[in-house]
């Protein structure tokens, strides 16, 4: 501070020597420039660079005055209260039901009506929310088509809206019809709309309407929804589901008296959300509330006291990701469900950020192709999928569980491998014909829970025997273990080999202790051909296991990774230092060193390597140099030529190597060496045929 | 009685949740030290599952073996990794003790403590001195077990649990990891607290606060 103080002092004597029309300070802001610069900021509103220009002083030093008048509390800037409040309940809302988002629009303004007010809300979500190539299913309803009127999103392409129920010849504004072709209007998008009735007159007439090219052309596209907008409508006597004569007003009581509570997109649910029977349910065409929870945004704008009950309803089944609401309305649904920590939470003072700032161009962050970062991991899997569908396919719908689209087969030992996600292509690229047949995917260097590897090794057996093959990590362990015992219930029968190759991890008194890392590649090959050729479970499990003790692999890092959540490093290493012995999750190595040139690093990793590897002159093995995700190839080439040069001093022969991204740590600069030490056996299953996404053979 | 006990624990789920939002850069920081960074994110994501799930409960007919049963599969399904197993073993032990007595008494909330760490504890093979989370809830326990014997009230009980735990994570700077991924670093990870008995601090420390607001209602002026 001092130091900035000074320096700013003699940037200003220095400038005002130069230019002799500088002004000193104005008597009324004392000798305080802290003052001075927020007065010309805040109220006179001038930009910084005209602030440097009337004090005599540096950009920066401008720009780190409003930042310290802030620390220091010359400045406070303040939220208006009632927009505070709306903040703080939205933020509750999506945190208390697991919302994707939340807007709450502030209760204060009651100049317009609030169906307005979440229309024009809605509006300005949807431009933020909606993107090209979307399909928007739209329901009907007052909110929505007041969400339609105000909504203007230029610019999209490829949008395609389609009406989410039936049509109706009901005498009110705001008909399904209306509202999709004004939404579609807003958006530029193609209209679809459903030409049937909303409501029909017996259960045979809509399923021969549904049988309909036509119409079930139009519910293609409904199915294709990736995104839904729709209203919640309570059941109370004045909402719109009574005064519109959408149904009957006879088989609504008739729903009343089964408790239902609220109706989302056309459906009657109740209290807890579940779906509420009654006459209608075969009479009315359109969205289905499953086909509803399969979209993938669902947002819903709903406000009002007398609807609490019905979007509590709506959130608890699950039918709503995206909340748009008033802060009465959203109080109202919290306390309802017995949250009240809010209000007391909503009276106390923000408080002050007394953080120093820091320079402009300090980085905090790491830059990232990212959108919502808690979404990375969903996002990533969604262009897997989509991206290697000849490959592997979702299992039941679940893109944490796939499937190879040739692989699983009745006599055949199913390969199962997975773990947590950041170390692309591992474990999803090598699925395919010839290696695994399923992979379960977890968070980011996080194992996937049992259910999810009990589901794999399900679609994986043939009826011999599933062999799960994963690296030694102590959260893998237990959940693939648990997903053992599920698929013991279920009389399919499991072998583990847990792979152990980091050399480095642990001495060799404790080699089940290692972890795996990169050498899982060798691993998964070996395990899959055998697999392939047919060979036992117990075969296959005793093949895997040589490969595992015959696998030798250790990693250099030389600069952290950093996690998509925070875009942090998520460790630190001195500007001259790197880690020898780094595993695969960022996790520190075992020495740290000073940098060295890459021959002396891959001096120091193959002699690591070779006291353990007992290989004779004339041997044959296979290596791997893999890069642990943001080291280029260029470098790795050159670590493989000196991994070769010491092999072939030593008269070992590379059978086969494999140079590239293998088993990556995000974004880590440094590079793993595996060496796989062959006997015939292991040979034969190396060249194996495979094709997966990353490993092609034969 | 207008605050039933399923609503309590729900409600002591909301403040685990909470705590540990707010506590999740720092636990990371402690697991980017000697692990991979990622405890905070993971407790975080887990909790908010275990809100979201008990968010469609109806509380009012649901008893608290319920609620944590609900718990276990929630956070279970939401984040496997290492957490995953250790604390849905953890919630189902508890579930299964407070099905001989629903009734959230100070005996019922030690019983939690305990059966909870059973859960652990087996679930991850471990032991007190292994630089985890156990560190924190091994002593909680005993704390809450002794507390019980000498038929202690709530707060005085819930006092020394968190005193215990408190105690036994800053144990953990001295230890050198046995289990984990930081067992790997063998004398280097000394000096740091194991983040997992951080995090188990922060939950028992929620715990508390709602057991005490409980106990508050009961004898606060009317």
């Amino acid at each position: 501070m001092t130091v900035k103080t000074l320096s700013a002092r003699k940037n200003g004597t220095a400038r005002a020597g130069a230019e002799a029309g500088t002004e000193p300070i104005p008597l009324r802001y004392g000798d305080d420039p802290y003052v001075w610069a927020c007065w010309l900021y805040y109220e006179d509103h001038m930009t910084q660079g005209d602030i440097a220009e009337i004090m005599g002083i540096s950009r920066a030093t401008v720009n780190s005055y409003l930042a310290d008048a802030r620390a220091r509390g010359i400045v406070n800037i303040s939220l208006e209260p009632s927009r505070l409040s709306s903040l703080s309940i939205a933020q509750e809302l999506k945190r208390h039901f697991g919302l994707h988002d939340c807007l709450v629009v502030p209760s204060d303004d009651n100049t317009r009506p609030l169906i307005d007010r979440l229309g024009g809300a809605a509006a300005q979500a949807l431009a933020k929310l909606l993107k090209s190539g979307d399909t928007l299913a739209v329901a009907w309803g007052r909110t929505v088509l007041a969400i339609a009127e105000q909504a203007s999103v230029p610019g999209l392409q490829d949008v395609t809206v389609v009406q989410a129920t039936g049509g109706t010849a009901a005498n009110f504004a705001y008909t399904p019809e209306l509202c999709a072709s004004v939404m579609a209007g807003a958006v530029n998008a193609r209209l679809v709309n459903i030409t049937a009735p909303a409501v029909v007159s017996t259960a045979e007439i809509r399923d021969m309407l549904l049988r309909e090219p036509l119409i079930e052309s139009q519910f293609d596209a409904l199915g294709k929804a990736n995104k839904a907008l729709f209203g919640i409508s309570s059941l109370r006597p004045n909402s719109t589901i009574h005064t519109s004569g959408f149904f009957e007003s006879v088989s609504l009581q008739q729903y009343l008296a089964r408790n239902a509570v609220g109706v989302v997109a056309g459906r009657f649910i109740d209290g807890q959300g579940k779906p509420v029977a009654g006459p209608l349910d075969d009479r009315i065409i359109g969205i289905s509330l499953d086909m509803l929870k399969a979209i993938n945004l669902r947002i819903a704008v709903a406000g009002g006291f007398d609807k609490v009950p019905a979007i509590l309803a709506a959130l608890r089944g699950g039918y709503v990701n995206v909340l748009i609401t008033d802060a009465a309305t959203g109080r109202g649904i919290l306390n309802a469900d017995g949250v009240t920590e809010l209000d007391q939470k909503l009276s106390q003072r923000p408080k002050i950020d007394h953080r120093a700032a820091l320079p402009s161009n300090f980085r905090t962050h790491i830059k990232k192709f990212l959108n919502d970062p808690n979404d990375v991991v969903e996002e990533m899997l969604d262009g897997v999928v989509k991206a290697h569908a000849g490959y592997i396919r979702p299992i039941k719908g679940s893109h944490r569980a796939l499937v190879a689209r040739t692989g699983p087969r009745p006599g055949k030992v199913g390969l199962v491998i997975g773990g947590g996600t950041g170390h692309e292509p591992c474990f999803l690229g090598y699925v395919g014909k010839g290696l695994a047949d399923a992979v379960a995917v977890g968070n980011i260097f996080s194992s996937p829970p049992p259910g999810t590897i009990f589901q794999c090794a399900n679609a994986a057996s043939g009826g011999q025997g599933v062999l799960f093959v994963y690296g030694n990590y102590a959260g893998d362990v237990m959940n693939f273990d648990m997903a053992a015992e599920m698929a013991a219930e279920h009389n399919i029968e499991v072998r583990t080999v847990v792979t152990t190759d980091d050399i480095a991890s642990s001495p060799i008194e404790d080699k089940e202790g290692r972890r795996g890392v990169a050498g899982n590649f060798f691993m998964f090959k070996t395990a899959g051909a055998a697999c392939d050729r047919g060979l036992s479970l117990d075969a296959c499990e005793a093949a895997t296991r040589k490969a595992n003790a015959r696998t030798f692999t250790m990693g250099v890092a030389l600069e952290p990774c950093s996690m998509p959540q925070t875009r942090r490093q998520n460790f630190e290493i001195g500007p001259d230092d790197i880690e020898i012995g780094m595993g695969i999750h960022g996790e520190r190595g075992v020495i740290r060193d000073k940098m060295m040139s890459a021959d002396e690093i891959a001096d120091r990793v193959m002699d690591r390597i070779f006291s353990e590897m007992k290989a004779a002159p004339g041997d044959r093995v296979a290596v791997l140099v893999n890069s642990f995700g943001a080291t280029p190839l260029m470098e790795l080439y050159i670590l493989f030529r000196r991994v070769e040069q010491r092999l072939s001093a030593k008269d070992i022969k590379i059978e086969a190597n494999w140079v590239g991204h293998y088993c990556t740590s995000l974004d880590m600069v440094g590079a793993s060496i595996s060496v796989l030490h062959l006997d015939n056996e292991l040979t034969e299953l190396l060249h194996h045929p495979c094709d997966t996404a990353v490993l092609r053979i034969g | 009685m207008s605050d039933n006990a399923a609503r309590r624990l729900s409600r002591m789920f909301y403040r685990i949740s909470i705590a540990i939002e707010a506590g999740k850069d720092h636990l990371s920081d402690l697991d980017g030290a000697i692990g991979d960074a990622d405890h905070g994110i993971t407790m975080s994501l887990g909790f908010m599952a275990v809100n979201a799930e008990l968010a469609k409960l109806n509380l009012d007919n649901t008893l608290p073996s319920e609620v944590f049963a609900v718990a276990a599969s929630a956070f279970l399904d939401a984040v496997g990794a290492s957490t995953g197993p250790l604390y849905a073993s953890a919630f189902r032990r508890a579930a299964q003790a407070l099905k001989k007595d629903e009734c959230l008494s100070p005996a019922d909330q030690a019983a939690i403590v305990e059966a909870m760490t059973t859960g652990i504890k087996e679930r991850g093979k471990g032991q007190r001195g292994d630089k985890t989370m156990l560190d924190a809830w091994v002593p909680a326990t005993e704390a809450a077990v002794n507390a019980r014997a000498r038929a202690a009230g709530g707060p005085e009980m819930w006092n020394s649990i968190l005193e215990a735990a408190e105690a036994g994570a800053n144990s953990t700077r001295s230890m050198v990891a046995a289990r984990g991924r930081a067992a790997r670093l063998g004398e280097r990870s000394l000096g740091h607290m194991d983040p997992g008995a951080a995090s188990a601090v922060i939950i028992l420390r929620a715990m508390k606060d709602t057991f005490d607001e409980g106990e508050r209602e009961k004898s606060g002026p009317r």
